[in-house]
């Protein structure tokens, strides 16, 4: 909204700088964007909030300015002299939608005279950044920037058929604005309509063919109420938005609907002649039903921390318009809002009306708050371990967008066979999928920083994905969604499956999460699964499953290297690996307490393995057998080397060669002890897994 | 054979042995302490070996006493050699090759939060101290919490399609959305707990705006939620301005400005004052009470107070990043400079 300062000192008259007057109003809430000189005469823009259509025009600003420089507020009472014969005889007016127009006026003024306006309804116009047109345009456009209410002037003699029908435009239904652009309506819009055809877009436009005209003689001057979501949809279905829709959106002051036909009636007798006809052509009841609030005294000073007297609450909104009524009870008085605040209605309204003009300056700033610790949740110190980790590591955490293109979402998510959630409009770019998996997102993000020369691409972001749960929604409102927000932390990495593995295993450690064989705690661990998915190379990828006491074995993750294709898509240089953990199912693990294992005292004694087993048995096995045989005198099982050689192992042979470290923590072993362990360890991989010692 | 008296010899050897403790102690690098060593202990050559053979010249009676103290004399000398090896193996400054110090180190790669992750702990970590707590809650929601329990009705402009990522799928008749707000959580949290409650919600939320150095669709919110018997606007600006002097060091004014939210009643927009100016922080006010009603509460024993911050918009100007959407560029040269 933009403000004229001459215009303003028609109804109130102020000695004070611009600048001091816009700082006042600043802190009543107006938000001051800019002034500029503009001839003799000042620009000042400010920014209106949804609440305050009243401060959508001049008078209503003025009033506030009244208000805070406690000065008179000058409002004109025009009363145009009708000289002409009944304006019903010359119009019939009919709302057949009173849900979306309750009420709706005409006067009717024949005989103008249609020129340029005087050089001060010009100038004041340019001022405020609106264009001259005609007097007769310049007159409503100067009354709604006047008080707030649109008008609309139709040329009478292009009104076919002797009346106005307001109702819902039918679907399809065409229309030519007075831009000469022709719209397809919805029954959402409502139109004004004469016998024939639409010849305005209610509260947003005229039609071309109605418009004001050097030809035209008799006008029709329109005010009128719209329902707020009739114009939004009009306006933003149709890119069509004008000063008038604005203000209906946001609904002006009902008292304003005949004062400014009155105005605007007075103003074109004035500037272009012409005789007002008798009486007002009236259908359909304004709607205005100013609040009655009741206030307690006591109130203000419970929500605002400040005492203001009773008193000077009731002068603050007296100024404002508020008008007081009898007391319901003692100790609170009973106010009844003006027209033109519909947003006032509660006794909150009125005691933030009173912290506005009293200022907010006046709230002390050092009120104590009582002590109270806090926790971080068990997810936000998951969250807290595992980007500890990952940066230690020399990962960047990234931020990518949560909302994808289809490219990024076409292959298969490691959560959900269910399809994305699809968004509108889209997030950005045709960017309309919800994100099931971070990995794609982080690929991409890779080959972004990498083609820039960047040092290097190692990414991780901790993030949701969004899947559709198959299960039936619950139907209460405030029960359950049917989109499922697992927490994700997932990374990229230059390597190959082992690399991202020991990745893994570092943030599950961390987390306080055994792998494999290991108890940890005896409360959970997880199991490497070969996994075959769109996203990883086949044969260099796994599941990570884990396993609870008492629970199901879930999938907690995937890790394995990127396939070559999707390197190719992302025109990536491989090996590159990645890992994507659910969050949300492993954070239960840090909230373990953590109790010392206190290190032993006494040596330990290395013994290495050279076992030969077929080339199908898998580490793990072998790992258990060695564990189930040694027990917990097995301080650390380490993997040396494996190799495969037909000739001196067999074909479909391999070496295995293992380092053990055995330990006890009530005594020295000795040479025999460990002679007798290896061997049980040996017996037991050759009865698991058919291994001989080579 | 010529003879040689005992104590000619036993002063050849000691005189042997001081002349290789000060060869050995002063010896600078292991050319020298290898030429002392071929020197003095050479097998084939060294001067102790020579010694060693003027034995068989001596008293028989002689020949234990001069054994001994030759014995004696080598096993020092070794160990001379000894220490000055390791002396040098040690890398003591003086004894070992001077080295370019202004040469590269070894590059040790560390990784680094995004600054958006460090922006929201600080966060989190002063109002933490201040006794609130942090929650997250679910980003797609539904129209109660994103809206009604907000107090934004059905008319409000803040519903438009338009200015909302709406979900094709819906709960029977309710639209699921992508939230616009993080005061969803706050309104998820009072449904479940009664007052006192002292919470910060944080997380992405998402808006229809185009992309440019000073929007983005996704960005991040904080949101400070207190509801406390008799709390007032007092608390709130008391607690801003011990975030605000905290977060921005020193003492630092709070101002508030009348704003509008349908959330909070009285709503004020919260400016600190940052290097002589007023800077916009957020959006603050009294939680409405059609907000309480909407959870549970009465609005007539309770009292509380919300305030949300922009996260971009503190970080962006906390870095000095002039456009935010570098944030989501995750170009790793930006990402490591935090």
């Amino acid at each position: 909204m933009i403000l004229s300062k001459t215009w303003l000192a028609d109804y109130v008259h102020l000695d004070a700088p611009t600048e001091q007057m816009v700082e006042r109003l600043l802190m009543a809430g107006l938000n001051h964007e800019s002034t500029v000189a503009h001839g003799s005469d000042e620009a000042i823009e400010v920014e209106v909030t949804s609440n305050r259509p009243d401060w959508l025009g001049h008078i209503g600003v003025a009033r506030e300015l009244a208000v805070l420089f406690g000065r008179p507020l000058h409002v004109p009472d025009p009363q145009p002299e009708e000289t002409g014969p009944a304006a019903a005889a010359s119009i019939a007016i009919e709302i057949r939608s009173p849900e979306i127009c309750p009420y709706y006026c005409g006067r009717v003024i024949r005989g103008v005279q249609i020129g340029p306006s005087p050089q001060w309804l010009v100038d004041r116009l340019a001022t405020v950044g609106v264009a001259t047109v005609n007097n007769v345009v310049d007159i409503t456009n100067y009354v709604m920037l006047e008080c707030g209410q649109p008008l609309h002037a139709f040329d009478l003699g292009q009104v076919r058929g002797g009346c106005i029908i307001v109702r819902r435009a039918e679907a399809g239904e065409p229309f030519t604005a007075i831009n000469h652009k022709t719209y397809t309506l919805t029954d959402h819009m409502c139109v004004i309509a004469d016998a024939e055809r639409p010849v305005a877009l209610a509260g947003v436009m005229g039609g071309a063919d109605s418009e004001i005209s050097e030809s035209t003689t008799d006008i029709l001057l329109e005010s009128a109420q719209f329902a707020p979501l009739a114009v939004r949809a009009a306006a933003r279905g149709l890119v069509l938005a004008s000063g008038s829709s604005y203000r209906f959106e946001r609904g002006p002051d009902p008292a304003a609907v005949d004062w400014a036909s009155r105005r605007a009636a007075a103003l074109v007798l004035e500037l272009a002649g012409g005789s007002l006809a008798a009486g007002v052509v009236e259908a359909g009841a304004l709607a205005c039903a100013p609040a009655t609030i009741d206030l307690r005294d006591h109130r203000a000073a419970d929500v605002l921390g400040v005492d203001v007297p009773a008193g000077r609450q009731r002068e603050i909104l007296t100024s404002l318009g508020f008008v007081p009524e009898k007391a319901a009870a003692a100790g609170s008085s009973r106010w009844r809002a003006p027209t033109w605040r519909r947003d006032a209605w509660r006794e909150i309204d009125l005691i933030e009306e009173i912290a506005r003009i009293e200022g907010y300056d006046r709230v002390p700033e050092d009120q104590p708050i009582a002590a109270r610790t806090v926790e971080l949740s068990t997810r936000e110190r998951a969250v807290r371990a595992v980007s500890e980790v990952l940066v230690a590591a020399g990962f960047c955490e990234a931020m990518t967008r949560s909302v994808v293109a289809e490219p990024l979402e076409a292959m298969e998510s490691p959560w959900t066979d269910a399809p994305p959630l699809v968004c509108q409009p889209a997030l950005i770019r045709g960017a309309d999928r919800l994100r099931r998996t971070l990995l794609p997102s982080l690929l991409e993000a890779r080959a972004g920083t990498l083609a820039v020369g960047a040092p290097h691409g190692e990414l991780f972001e901790i993030a949701h994905a969004y899947l559709s749960r198959t299960a039936p929604p619950p139907a209460d409102l405030r029960a359950g969604s049917p989109v499922e927000e697992p927490l994700l932390v997932s990374l990229v990495t230059a390597g190959e499956y082992l690399r991202a593995k020991g990745l893994t295993e570092a943030v599950l450690a961390r987390l306080g999460i055994g792998a494999g064989h290991l108890p940890a705690g005896g409360e959970a661990r997880v199991e490497y699964r070969a996994l075959a998915i769109d996203l990883l190379a086949a044969g260099r990828a796994a599941e990570i499953v884990l396993h609870r006491r008492e629970r199901q074995p879930v999938r907690v993750g995937v890790v394995g290297e990127i396939a070559a294709t999707v390197l190719e898509a992302h025109s990536l240089i491989g090996p590159v690996a990645a890992v994507e953990l659910r969050l949300d199912q492993l954070d239960f693990a840090v909230t373990a307490e953590r109790r010392l294992v206190r290190p032993s005292d006494f040596p330990a004694v290395e013994r290495d393995l050279n076992l030969v087993v077929d080339d199908q048995v898998p580490w793990a096995a072998i790992a258990a057998a060695i564990h189930a045989a040694a027990g917990p005198l097995v301080e650390q099982c380490r993997l040396m080397q494996v190799w495969q050689d037909a000739e001196r192992l067999g074909v479909g042979k391999k070496s295995v060669v293992v380092s053990l470290r055995l330990r006890s923590d009530s005594g020295t072993l000795s040479g025999d002890e460990a002679a007798r362990i290896v061997e049980a360890v040996v017996a037991e991989c050759g009865r698991r897994v058919g291994a001989v010692l080579r | 054979m010529a003879a040689i008296s005992l104590d000619a010899f036993l002063a050849e050897i000691d005189g042997l042995r001081s002349e290789a403790s000060a060869a050995l102690a002063t010896a600078a690098d292991e050319a020298a302490v290898e030429a002392a060593r071929v020197e003095f202990l050479g097998a084939r050559s060294g001067r102790l070996k020579a010694i060693q053979k003027m034995l068989g010249g001596l008293a028989v009676a002689d020949k234990p006493a001069a054994g001994k103290h030759f014995n004696d004399a080598k096993g020092a000398i070794t160990a001379l050699l000894t220490a000055a090896q390791e002396r040098l193996a040690g890398g003591h400054a003086t004894a070992v090759e001077a080295i370019d110090v202004t040469l590269p180190g070894e590059p040790v790669r560390l990784g680094h939060l995004h600054p958006i992750t460090q922006t929201i702990r600080r966060v989190q970590e002063i109002m933490g101290r201040l006794g609130f707590e942090s929650v997250t809650g679910p980003e797609v929601e539904d129209q109660w919490h994103n809206f009604e329990a907000l107090a934004i009705g059905t008319e409000h402009p803040a519903r438009d399609p338009l200015d909302n990522f709406y979900l094709a799928v819906a709960r029977g008749a309710d639209p699921l959305l992508l939230r616009s707000q993080t005061s969803t959580v706050q309104i998820r949290v009072m449904e479940q707990r009664k007052p006192p409650l002292r919470i910060v919600s944080l997380g992405r939320v998402y808006r229809p705006d185009t992309a440019d150095a000073t929007h983005y669709p996704m960005f991040h919110q904080v949101e400070g939620l207190l509801v406390e018997p008799g709390t007032t606007m007092a608390h709130l600006k008391s607690v801003l301005r011990l975030f605000a002097s905290s977060f921005l060091g020193g003492d630092v004014k709070v101002r508030f400005r009348p704003s509008f939210f349908p959330f909070t009643e009285p709503s004020v927009e919260v400016d600190m004052e940052w290097g002589g100016r007023w800077i916009e922080m957020g959006g603050a006010g009294m939680v409405d009470p059609a907000v309480l009603e909407a959870v549970g509460y009465d609005p007539d024993t309770v009292t509380g107070f919300a305030f949300g911050l922009g996260v971009e918009r503190i970080a962006a100007r906390r870095y000095g990043v002039a456009d935010i959407r570098d944030f989501y560029r995750n170009d790793v040269r930006f990402l490591q400079q935090f």
